[in-house]
């Protein structure tokens, strides 16, 4: 393994970063990408490069999930066992592909072709059950598609071009965010610039003062898409005026919540809408570098994200001294690598600067004190996709779309066991009713609602009867559960809602970071507890246990990650106990096989 | 400066302390596992919880700025309520392997569980199975299935030490601490990790299993191994020969000093007591053979009050030279100086030739006697006092009659057969230490004497700082206190010494030597006292 002739591309990824340390992700990834995976000699050459301890590169690698120390097939399939593909049927699909490939998770097929790997919530949903082969996103997995995957597995594979891609229900109506989601393909320049394309950042850069556009975006009651609903311009306006230190703004392009798929068809379809959208707030807050934080399974929306950087340095939207106005602006992509965490803003900061996807401690808070110690502001991709709309059609007009406190539309993903998953740009108002009825076309026929979650696996679950909600942060709120990331994730009668709880608690406990010790042992102690119970060796006070647990969590650590993994056990088990109770007296789940959960709870 | 109230108590604290600091200036402990004062704060434990009024969440008590009006309650019913969860958590997958710990007894999963709490736990499931037993260096021992991943370690190595050995990996629960595959936390301060572990994950290889910890007593003391002067705590047992095959002392800790090692030491220090229970001088000898103490004083001074009368056969003055040493303490040196330089005219040095050790800019000084700074100021190694190898050199060419060496082993300056030489041609040749060498067996008397820490006495460190080293036990065996021995020869020679202690001496010391002026025992206490500098014996001098 020649590292030597790596090292030039190591030196250029280094000097894009304010600090050495931050190029360890890239660095790693460059390191994988030509090797096949992290040898001992790699992580001791990327320690040198950037000066850090050998121990603490081996802490990175072994916090990612994507990174892997070992040697691996030439090509690696990903198969999704998170609850929106387990609706859809992952538990059997992923059966299925370990007997026809005769390998198990984590195992390569005799020919070292594949290696098969089970992962947590790809966000790729609207084609679940959905697995990823190398780069590309397959689904819905069935046996047209693992009979391709087996073809070529069988005789070598070269390449991705064999599985067709899927076509999911996409808005492409509007008004704000989906307009140009017509364009499969991505919206490049020229079609950009012909839809209205940077007359918002135009208007932003030369007539209008940093103030000024705080205010317009506060005036629009735009509220941060990522889940938390904080607004938009009250953050912005948190960056302390008088720092002399230099301000950061950072996109959370780190899609994990299961149920979520929106922010990869704004990186995919419409890259520029989210560059357009940068060059404002990073102009409103006086910041001069931004950087995007993709997740590491997104390659193509990374890929496409990039051409549009590109595109925006070469007409001079990027850069020194932006179209003349004296403004500038740099872009970093940086690619995450496999960790749900790093979607929480401040673990996403300690992800760049090269650590483990630990949150860090508040106070003092990003605005203050984020990236590499500078004022810091840290936006979704959807929140800033929808800024350009509201400096070009005026901040009413946005307002208008929403509730009194809630501007605008929302991208709201749809999956489970609907007829027709799918993006769905709808106004934040809208019912949760009218979003599974109208958009999603229902559930399958023959059969009823049973309980559906807002927003994203965290939100607490509502029952059939709660959904003529609004889907606006308030509502949600209200009615005693979230709006989240948007992502809404229907079960039918046919879901065992013992199933729905055990894959959520799977998936906390595979994504719990680890640094704060009640949601580290609380995780996986949930975990353990609804294996137990699906396996049929439950106890009646498993139940009060796990509200107890879940209680004891709550409110107790760095990130409100913990929070989000008692949510669900709290719901679950209160609106649905009777189901939970009848499963563990019947010892029901015995027979049952389950898939493997080795890799997030080892015995 | 704000005004908080804790428990309602109110406070002054510092802007930008935080809780856990204001509370301990009040006497109020707030349990904690990662938070360590010498160390960033990292806040992942959350035993440190505290409900603070108008604050829907419980807080962190280590990372919670003080604030003026905030009003804390550390033991709330909320709160406690919030410390027990987080035990319970913290324990779900600890092993409870307690009577086969050896942290057991200064364990604070143990203390904490007892003072916070007593809940009868709910965890059934199977623990988790991490790596036991894991010898990671020369002195540490790692049990991953205890750690609880405070990361008081990995911020050590990474802060303090600066070697970066500790990492945590992995994510979850599956997070366990370690090393990267083949390498050894081999680094001069590594002891100190065992030190910092809350529990027993990071234990001592040295002391392991060789005593339960409620066995030792212990008693503050001053490293004697350079010139640092680390504080230290010193374990010992003396009750149970049977531990630690009848040695005395089990470990030494570091004991904090913000003026000298903070809560540090390094492991020279750390491991380098075996020769205080090992190898020891125990019996007065003359000429090989035994003897008592009684007819050692009498015979030494005997021929001390010789010392300058005129020798009838070879028509010259007897003289004396003294070989001091830089490990004796203040108290001894000063009696030197006054019986064997300003009474008997003496040659008299403490200056003794050591090859400079390791050192950096951290604890470990080169110079690796702990009191060379108190030799120089009682005036025995300045410019004008002979060393040590000039004085070997006068007494081989004939020109001194008699010998005290104190502790040196002349053979690192002079080969066997000029030690012979040497003896033969003495008329007095003693040797007083603690530990058996050629020189002791060359000596018409060898004199078993007391180690640093079976004595009372003051060093003074490389940086002018006069600490007191404490008397933890009584000298081994028939030995005796350097200062004892030296004071009953100098009331067998009429020096008219009122002195009878080490507390009495320093006062004398503290009189006739400027810079000690206006120390005493009481005012050095248990951190010590710098000494006066110039410009404060100046100030002193106009007062």
């Amino acid at each position: 393994m020649n590292l030597t002739a790596l090292e030039p591309q190591a030196l250029e990824i280094i000097k894009r970063y304010d600090e050495p340390r931050a190029a360890m992700l890239p660095l790693l990834w460059l390191v994988q990408t030509n090797v096949g995976h992290i040898p001992s000699e790699a992580e001791c050459w990327v320690g040198g490069l950037l000066g850090v301890a050998l121990s603490h590169v081996r802490e990175v690698v072994s916090f990612y999930s994507m990174f892997r120390t070992r040697e691996a097939g030439r090509h690696e399939l990903r198969v999704c066992t998170s609850l929106p593909c387990m609706l859809r049927g992952a538990g059997d699909v992923l059966a299925q592909i370990e007997e026809r490939l005769h390998i198990r998770p984590r195992e390569t097929t005799p020919d070292g072709e594949l290696t098969l790997t089970e992962v947590e919530c790809l966000c790729a949903c609207e084609i679940a059950p959905a697995g990823q082969l190398d780069e590309q996103f397959v689904g819905p997995l069935d046996r047209t598609t693992i009979d391709a995957i087996e073809s070529d597995a069988v005789a070598p594979y070269t390449g991705s071009a064999r599985i067709d891609e899927a076509h999911p229900f996409v808005s492409t109506d509007g008004p704000v965010i989906s307009t140009r989601f017509r364009n499969t393909g991505g919206t490049w320049w020229d079609a950009y610039i012909a839809d209205g394309g940077y007359v918002a950042a135009r208007k932003a850069l030369s007539s209008m003062t940093s103030s000024q556009i705080v205010d317009e975006v506060s005036k629009a009651n735009l509220r941060g898409l990522g889940g938390a609903g904080f607004p938009t311009g009250r953050k912005w306006s948190f960056i302390p005026k008088a720092s002399l230190k230099p301000r950061y703004l950072v996109v959370n392009a780190d899609e994990g919540e299961p149920g979520t798929f929106k922010d990869r068809y704004i990186l995919e379809r419409d890259p520029h809408a989210l560059l357009e959208g940068m060059i404002i707030a990073a102009y409103a807050i006086g910041s001069h570098k931004a950087y995007v934080y993709i997740r590491g399974e997104y390659f193509r929306p990374a890929e496409r994200f990039a051409r549009a950087v590109a595109e925006a340095y070469e007409r001079g939207w990027l850069g020194k001294n932006i179209q003349g106005r004296g403004f500038d602006l740099d872009v970093v992509i940086h690619r995450g690598a496999g960790a749900y965490i790093c979607g929480e803003e401040t673990a996403l900061l300690t992800s760049i600067e090269g650590g483990k996807g630990f949150p860090k401690l508040k106070p003092p808070f990003p605005a203050i004190s984020g990236l590499f110690q500078c004022p810091t502001i840290v936006n979704n991709v959807e929140t800033l996709a929808c800024v350009p709309f509201i400096l070009r059609e005026g901040a009413d007009r946005f307002a208008a779309l929403g509730t009194p406190k809630q501007g605008g539309t929302r991208l709201f993903s749809l999956c489970g066991r609907v007829n027709r998953p799918g993006l769905y740009e709808a106004p934040v108002g809208i019912t949760l009713r009218e979003l599974i009825d109208r958009h999603a076309q229902g559930v399958r026929r023959g059969h009823t609602l049973k309980a559906v979650i807002p927003g994203g696996i965290s939100a607490k679950v509502l029952t059939a009867e709660e959904i003529d909600v609004a889907m606006d942060f308030d509502s949600l709120q209200a009615a005693g559960t979230m709006a989240g990331s948007g992502g809404v994730i229907v079960m039918d009668d046919s879901a065992s809602m013992i199933e729905a709880l055990q894959s959520a608690a799977k998936f906390f406990a595979h994504e719990s970071c680890g640094q704060c010790s009640p949601c580290r042992e609380g995780t996986g102690w949930i975990h353990r507890i609804m294996r137990r119970i699906a396996r049929g060796e439950g106890r009646l006070h498993d139940l009060d246990d796990l509200l107890a647990i879940a209680r004891a969590m709550e409110g107790k650590t760095i990130c409100v990650f913990a929070d989000a993994a008692a949510w669900p056990v709290q719901s679950y088990i209160t609106k649905f106990r009777a189901e939970f109770e009848e499963h563990i007296t019947t010892r029901r789940g015995a027979e049952t096989t389950h898939v493997d959960e080795a890799r997030a709870c080892p015995p | 400066m704000p005004t908080l109230t804790i428990d309602g108590r109110q406070i002054d604290s510092p802007d930008g302390s935080t809780v856990i600091q204001a509370a301990e200036t009040l006497g109020i402990f707030i349990p904690r596992y990662c938070y360590h004062p010498g160390l960033s704060i990292a806040g992942n434990c959350r035993i440190c919880l505290i409900e603070v009024e108008k604050n829907p969440k419980l807080q962190i008590a280590c990372n919670t700025p003080v604030a003026d009006g905030m009003v804390v309650h550390t033991s709330s019913v909320k709160a406690d309520e919030g410390r027990r969860a987080v035990l319970e958590f913290l324990l779900a997958n600890h092993p409870l392997d307690c009577p086969v710990c050896d942290q057991s007894g200064e364990c604070d999963l143990q203390n904490f569980y007892m003072n916070f709490g007593l809940y009868d736990p709910r965890f059934r499931e199977q623990k988790i199975k991490k790596k036991k037993a894991v010898a990671v260096g020369p002195h540490v021992m790692l049990d991953q299935e205890r750690c609880i991943l405070c990361s008081r370690c990995v911020r050590f190595t990474d802060e303090i030490s600066k070697t970066g050995e500790f990492g945590i990996f992995n994510r979850g629960d599956r997070a366990e601490v370690g090393l990267y595959p083949g390498q050894q936390l081999d680094n001069p301060y590594s002891g100190n990790v065992v030190d910092i572990c809350p529990v027993g994950a990071l234990t001592d290889r040295d002391f392991r299993f060789k005593a339960r910890v409620w066995y030792l007593s212990s008693a503050p003391t001053v490293c004697n191994g350079c010139a640092q002067g680390c504080n230290v705590d010193v374990h010992y047992v003396l009750d149970r020969p049977h531990l630690n095959d009848g040695a005395r002392i089990l470990r030494v800790k570091p004991r904090y000093n913000a003026d000298v090692n903070q809560w540090w030491m390094c492991d020279e220090g750390r491991y380098g007591f075996g020769w205080i229970d090992k190898g020891r001088l125990t019996k007065v000898r003359r000429q090989g053979a035994g003897a008592t103490w009684e007819q050692a004083v009498a015979g030494i001074t005997e021929e001390l009050t010789k010392v300058g009368e005129r020798d009838p056969e070879r028509g010259t003055c007897l003289r004396l030279g003294v070989i001091a040493s830089p490990q004796l303490t203040n108290e001894e040196l000063f009696l030197i100086r006054e019986i064997f330089q300003r009474a008997l005219g003496a040659r008299v040095t403490a200056s003794v030739p050591m090859p400079a050790g390791n050192s950096d800019n951290f604890l470990i000084r080169a110079d690796k006697n702990p009191n060379t700074h108190g030799a120089a100021l009682i005036g025995l190694t300045d410019a004008t006092a002979p060393d040590a190898a000039a004085i070997v050199a006068e007494t081989l060419e004939g020109q001194l009659d008699a010998l005290w060496v104190f502790g040196y082993d002349l053979t690192k300056l002079v080969a066997d057969e000029d030690l012979q030489r040497l003896s033969r041609s003495l008329r007095l040749f003693v040797f007083s230490g603690t530990n058996d060498n050629p020189t002791a067996g060359c000596s018409h008397w060898a004199l078993p004497t007391a180690a640093y820490l079976e004595k009372e006495g003051t060093f003074v460190n490389a940086h002018g700082r006069v600490q007191r080293i404490g008397r933890a036990f009584p000298p081994l065996s028939d030995s005796r206190e350097d200062w004892r021995v030296l004071l009953e020869i100098a009331g067998r020679l009429n020096l008219g010494f009122a002195w009878r202690s080490p507390e009495e001496i320093f006062q004398a010391l503290a009189r006739s030597v400027t810079p000690f002026a206006g120390l005493t025992y009481e005012r050095i206490g248990l951190h010590g006292a710098s000494l006066m500098t110039d410009a404060s014996v100046a100030e002193v001098a106009v007062t």
